[in-house]
């Protein structure tokens, strides 16, 4: 097995790390800061630009990039908000990350606060996380006492206060827009883009939204350098990422790697194969809004772009991995029952059709399907692509059309054979 | 051209003010765009999704609600991929609706029934189970049906950026997404009816009117509201005669298509059983229903031997400024010319006519602000924190001027910055709020008057020195630290508002019955005058002055010269002419024999004098109105006149504006138009006229007729609104003597158990009228007593509970309601209803134009003994 050096994780290796501010300098934490604050602040976007890091919560947007878009001539309040809502369906990686170094994330804080002028950051972490929430305000606390939060930081006139909000559970408040509104004080539903939150944000203030993992990277570019970073991973996804392996492998679990290792060796190599060596059926590369894939994609890259290109997306990192025994409408009902449950009902697509579509599933799983109903699910997926006022249209819709386009055979046995071959007494129900 | 742009709309280049969204350009392309919840008076929400376009050189559809129009776009609103799109969100849109179309209110005017006819097929794909929500009621005037809500929550935005009330919200998610108040309690808002109008489905109907109409059945009357000033335009919708709902329509009127729950709700009184139908004369003590030959004989054969014995200044009359300004100029022209006494009045003489004698005096004109000035303004100074209740939609403009376009509103008033729950507040969008003791609004403007001219910047200006002289003077008598004791307002507070006022670009002062309707009213009036011209914020364009008015034509009655002081178009009449409560004087001196009263009812309206010992010593008491007053029950004759929706006219709103008055539906039994009796009395009057009294023609076709006399007459009846008219006047009025009276200083309260008592307009009535109105009393039928918490606490009283309130040797008992915005140690108590509550209070008359203030007082307050 090749090792790939860690970045984010090298830490949590050594035994007994705990992930306090004195281990965490004891490994350079914060020096990255110290030099930043000396830095100006366009300096420092301009490294993370050509670091090329992307966004590591799903979309991959360049980090620089987006930083770059707040106005330069705005005064007054702009801020930054670290999303630490990760609730995607098999992602487990930000929750690693805040429980076992928490540092990292907030230094990253720091240096793309003061890039960026932010005298405000916020952590919107997820309601359940109650354990990182915990370490990550008692982060908090020392990184004040140790005076890398505050008035004058450093001496460099900076200010910066870090609040950490505590969501309530809704899987929408994890898209940026819906975190805004929902830190606002308000119902968690995305607005409407544009105007994007680097324009108005929170407040209808400057905002950049950032990932967990994105903002851990950080502090390692601006110490080691744009060069360095770039050198990792592949040209246009450079950098190491966390994937959260599940499902039927033998070692789920988190795994650094570079950018652009197949997903072949991720499965087989990494998590050491399909448990009792069944075959493998399909996988989720990016989390549950991610398209599933086939043991015929198995030699692609991991990197945004090659997987874009076979119809899914690298998305949040979560590899979710099913073997020959898992049945794909099962599977897709299962990610559509969380899809309808989640569904803000904001906009009119994903209100209707995501129960709608549901309905339709149970009634296929259950042994009463249609031969119209494939096409049916075809034209309702269709109907919300492309049309809601977030994202989470085209999540919802991604595990039913993957499914119909490689696994048709699947549902074509449901409706013929009257049930489920895989499971016949399935129970379902619309729980909300 | 700056400010606009070009784009293509379906091949068709279209030149549109930047900024346009998409939807409106289409319109203005001859495109019109399927949608929910888009709506041109809130922000896009982009929810429904219905009104995708395709954009060239952008991927994905585009909502055309929230995408404005840019330079250079080319725009599809019916491409295939457009249609396709329309038809998907059709179907989702349709899937769980329970297409119960025709035991639905709003079918006829639906717009999913519209455009689901234009992008739906016959047919739908959906054969699952449809999602079920409970009927339920919203409260006790709206129907919530959730079956059929497309959830586009245009009620929600509504209620938050027009009505400032948040009382909606959307609640649980997903398909089970519903709208409702706060955590499923009843709805307890203002009731404004906006989240009726405003549903673009039947999710939320009127309980008023279920199933008493079709939408294409009804016969529309466009026309104006009767309950306050503020001059909306309302659509009357009547089957069979009889009003079955009230509608606006976006964007028309003075009221731009909003309305209050008055206008919405209070149609109700127009065919109440209880109108007079038939003229009744009194036989002893009995009344007679009599002809209307009869009862016109009768009265001019009473009147006509009154004025033989004791001449004409020995009969008065007194006209309510409900009425036309045709009928309020006949009237005046009846009493002036056809008997020839001076004794004319009218109901602005409660308080309105402070407002419009004082501008007058000081500025020359009395149409100093429009609501366009309130909108547009960059700071308000507003001395009506009753806005929200008294004049809902002039409040409604300040709201947007201070929410959409972020003025800076300073507003002085007798109430917390606190709202209650679900009811807009305007000290609550203060910027500065000067919360004052009751009653000092006096020392309040002359806190303000001192700070502005203490303020060396502002106070240098090309002032008459004579001018600065004097009103300096008037200020000098107090210093701050006194005026501090008075009012609860600090030196420091008064400079930060008084320099905001006088730094706006536009400022515009509005104030209402809490300056027009209390002690020193007139002078108060005057004196902000002064404050006004000292801040440079008057005589401008965009700047000025609007004077509240709760009654729908207080400002035609004066203009009309339905007032002792003025002729009509406020030229000034000799000065020989009694006032309202003059006249009751005179009555009970016996100088006046004959009283002629239109829709006044003195004996509800001033109970603490003596009306009764008066009014029985006349020997005619006329009295014409919609219902048997109480004043009418004591009269001679009885004239059956009709509402506001049963005839032609023209009102004139608080902004001088005049509009049209459009009859709905016809008189009830024989009651006829104040126009018609006064034209019967004229000619009767006329034909029997003594030698020596010139005979004036009293033969008018209708309305029209009176009002081109009106025209021809005084063809300068209502005053200009040129700026520089104001500045003229103003330069020659600073070059007098002003006499300005040193305000008074209200005295402290003394112990726990005393209360400054304040009676005045509920929101959800106006006068009397309204209380006729089921849809109103629904929501309050009787009176009741707000109090602060703190102060129901520390007395132990329970919400509902009675409570004796005390002054002198009169008491009455009233429910308690607590309330966040009354003051701690002052109460508030509806005028509607009870009659006691008002002879808790003194009886004041300003020393100027004799309005007679009978609102506040202090009462001591006890828990009811259980007998």
């Amino acid at each position: 097995m090749v090792s790939y050096e860690k970045i984010l994780t090298k830490n949590m290796d050594t035994p007994g790390y705990m992930g306090t501010l004195p281990e965490y300098r004891a490994t350079g934490g914060y020096t990255a800061f110290e030099k930043a604050l000396k830095m100006p602040p366009a300096e420092i976007i301009d490294i993370v630009k050509k670091s090329g890091l992307r966004g590591r919560g799903g979309a991959g947007f360049p980090t620089g990039v987006k930083w770059s878009f707040i106005p330069k001539t705005h005064v007054g309040q702009r801020y930054l908000c670290c999303n630490a809502d990760e609730s995607e369906p098999g992602t487990f990686k930000d929750r690693q990350l805040i429980e076992r170094d928490p540092h990292q994330m907030l230094e990253g804080i720091g240096i793309a606060s003061y890039a960026i002028g932010a005298s405000v950051a916020y952590i919107y972490i997820r309601g359940e996380f109650d354990l990182g929430a915990k370490i990550i305000e008692s982060a908090i606390q020392e990184a004040y006492q140790a005076k890398f939060f505050g008035k004058n930081l450093l001496g460099s006139g900076f200010n910066l206060e870090v609040i950490l909000h505590r969501g309530a559970g809704a899987y929408i408040c994890g898209e940026e827009t819906a975190l805004l509104e929902s830190i606002e004080g308000k119902r968690g539903k995305p607005r409407t883009k544009p105007p994007f939150p680097a324009v108005h944000g929170l407040y209808q203030a400057p905002t950049v939204v950032n990932n967990v993992e994105t903002l851990a990277n950080v502090p390692y570019i601006i110490n080691r350098g744009a060069e360095w970073y770039a050198s990792i991973g592949t040209p246009k996804s450079p950098g190491t990422r966390i994937f959260s392996v599940s499902g039927h492998v033998k070692r789920p679990g988190n795994y650094e790697v570079p950018l652009g290792i197949t997903l072949r060796e991720m499965i087989y190599t990494c998590a050491g194969g399909i448990r009792n060596d069944k075959a493998l059926k399909a996988i989720i590369p990016g989390g549950a809004s991610a398209a599933f894939l086939t043991p015929a994609h198995l030699d692609t890259p991991m990197d945004f772009e090659a997987i874009a290109q076979i119809g899914s997306m690298l998305g949040s990192g979560g590899v979710t991995v099913m073997d020959e025994e898992t049945c794909m409408v099962q599977a897709a009902t299962n990610l559509l029952e969380f899809f309808y449950h989640e569904s803000c009902g904001k906009c009119t697509p994903c209100r209707e059709g995501s129960s709608w579509i549901l309905q339709v599933l149970h009634r296929i799983e259950r042994g009463t399907g249609r031969a119209s109903d494939l096409d049916l699910l075809e034209t309702l997926c269709r109907r919300i692509e492309g049309v809601t006022v977030c994202a989470f249209g085209d999540a919802e819709v991604a595990p039913v059309l993957s499914t119909l386009k490689h696994f048709k055979e699947e549902y074509v046995a449901h409706i013929e054979g009257r049930g489920c071959p895989f499971q016949p007494n399935v129970e379902l129900v619309m729980a909300h | 051209m700056a400010g606009f742009v070009h784009l293509t709309i379906d091949g068709q280049g279209i030149e549109v003010e930047s900024g346009t969204p998409l939807i409106e350009a289409a319109k203005q392309a001859g495109a019109e765009i399927a949608h929910f919840c888009y709506h041109p008076k809130l922000k896009p929400d982009a929810n429904c999704r219905m009104c995708l376009v395709e954009i060239e050189k952008m991927p994905k559809l585009q909502t055309s609600c929230s995408t404005p129009a840019a330079e250079g776009m080319v725009v599809h609103t019916a491409s295939n991929r457009v249609k396709q799109a329309q038809e998907g969100v059709m179907s989702f849109l349709l899937g769980n609706h329970p297409l119960d179309c025709p035991e639905c209110d709003q079918g006829g005017e639906c717009q999913l029934q519209d455009f689901a006819h234009q992008h739906s097929p016959t047919l739908s794909p959906f054969s699952e189970e449809k999602r079920v929500f409970d009927k339920e009621y919203f409260g006790p005037l709206i129907e919530k049906e959730m079956n059929r809500c497309v959830s586009c929550l245009r009620c929600v935005r509504y209620c938050d950026e027009v009505l400032d009330v948040n009382a909606l919200g959307s609640i649980d998610r997903g398909t089970m997404t519903q709208i409702g108040g706060f955590a499923h309690h009843e709805l307890d808002c203002e009731f404004c009816g906006g989240c009726i109008q405003i549903c673009p489905v039947g999710a939320l109907t009127s309980r008023l009117s279920m199933y008493d109409y079709r939408p294409w059945q009804v016969k529309k009357t466009e026309t104006i509201c009767n309950y306050c000033g503020d001059g909306c335009e309302l659509t009357l919708e009547s089957i069979n005669n009889t009003v079955v709902r009230t509608s606006s329509k976006l964007g028309t009127g003075r009221n731009t298509g909003d309305l209050c729950v008055r206008g919405f709700f209070g149609y109700g009184a127009i065919g109440h059983k209880d109108r007079l139908t038939r003229p009744m004369i009194r036989r002893g003590n009995h009344r007679l229903q009599i002809t209307w030959k009869g009862a016109v004989e009768s009265a001019v054969a009473a009147l006509k031997k009154i004025v033989e014995t004791h001449g004409p200044g020995s009969v008065g009359g007194v006209i309510s400024a409900h009425c036309t300004n045709e009928e309020i100029y006949l009237f005046q022209k009846l009493l002036r010319q056809g008997i020839g006494t001076p004794h004319v009045d009218s109901s602005t003489r409660y308080g309105y006519v402070n407002a419009i004698t004082g501008l007058h005096k000081v500025f020359g004109t009395t149409r100093l602000a429009r609501y366009e000035d309130v909108v547009g303004a960059d700071v308000l100074l507003v001395f009506a924190g009753e806005m929200t209740e008294t004049n809902p939609i002039a409040a409604l403009k300040v709201k947007e001027a201070v929410r959409k376009h972020n003025a800076t509103l300073i507003a002085v008033d007798a109430y917390t910055k606190q709202s209650d729950p679900f009811r807009s507040h305007l000290p609550r969008l203060a910027k500065y709020h000067l919360q004052i003791l009751q009653g000092a609004e006096s020392l309040a403007i002359v806190g303000l008057t001192k700070a502005l001219l203490e303020n060396p910047v502002l106070s240098e200006g090309d002032f008459s020195p004579l001018f600065l002289e004097q009103v300096t003077k008037s200020v000098a008598l107090f210093s701050f630290e006194e005026i501090h004791a008075a009012t609860g307002i600090s030196q420091e507070a008064f400079s930060q508002a008084a320099a905001a006022y006088a730094g706006a670009t536009r400022g515009v002062l509005i104030f209402g019955r809490a300056i027009t309707g209390s002690e020193e009213g007139y002078i108060n009036v005057v004196r902000l005058a002064h404050l006004a011209i000292l801040a440079k914020q008057v005589g401008r364009p965009g700047t000025g002055i609007l004077a509240l008015a709760s009654e729908n034509n207080a400002y035609g009655a004066i203009a009309m010269g339905g007032l002792p002081e003025y002729l009509p178009g406020f030229s000034p009449a000799n000065g020989a002419g009694y006032t309202l409560p003059g006249m009751l004087d005179a009555c009970e001196r016996g100088e006046i024999k004959a009283l002629y009263l239109v829709g006044e009812n003195p004996l509800r309206s001033l109970p603490q004098k003596n009306v009764q010992a008066a009014l029985s010593k006349l020997d005619l008491l006329i009295c014409q109105d919609l219902f048997l007053s109480e004043t009418a029950a004591i009269a001679h004759v009885v004239f059956p006149a009709v509402s506001f929706a049963e005839k032609e006219g023209r009102f004139t709103n608080q902004e001088g504006e005049v509009q049209r008055v459009r009859k709905a539906v016809e008189p009830v039994g024989n009651a006829k138009t104040d126009l018609e009796i006064f034209s019967m009395m004229g000619a009767a009057i006329a034909s029997s006229s003594a030698a020596g009294v010139p005979a004036v023609s009293f033969d008018y076709a209708n309305s029209e007729a009176v009002w081109r006399e009106i025209m021809a007459t005084v063809p300068d009846g209502f005053h200009t609104d040129s700026a520089e008219a104001v500045s003229q006047h103003v330069a020659v009025y600073a070059q007098q003597a002003i006499e300005l009276a040193p305000p008074v200083v209200i005295s402290k309260r003394r112990n726990p158990d005393e209360f400054d008592l304040q009676v005045g307009q509920a929101l959800f009535h106006s006068g009397r009228m309204s209380t006729y109105a089921s849809g109103l009393t629904t929501l309050l039928s009787s009176a009741i007593v707000l109090m602060h918490p703190s102060d129901s606490d520390r007395m132990g009283v329970e919400e509902g509970e009675q409570v004796t309130l005390r002054a002198g040797s009169g008491t009455v008992c009233l429910p308690v309601k607590t309330s966040l915005k009354v003051q701690p140690g002052t109460l508030f108590v509806p005028e509607h209803f009870s009659l006691d509550v008002k002879r808790l209070l003194p009886l004041a008359f300003d020393p100027t134009t004799g309005v007679p203030y009978s609102t506040r007082g202090r009462v001591t307050v006890s828990k009811q003994k259980i007998s």
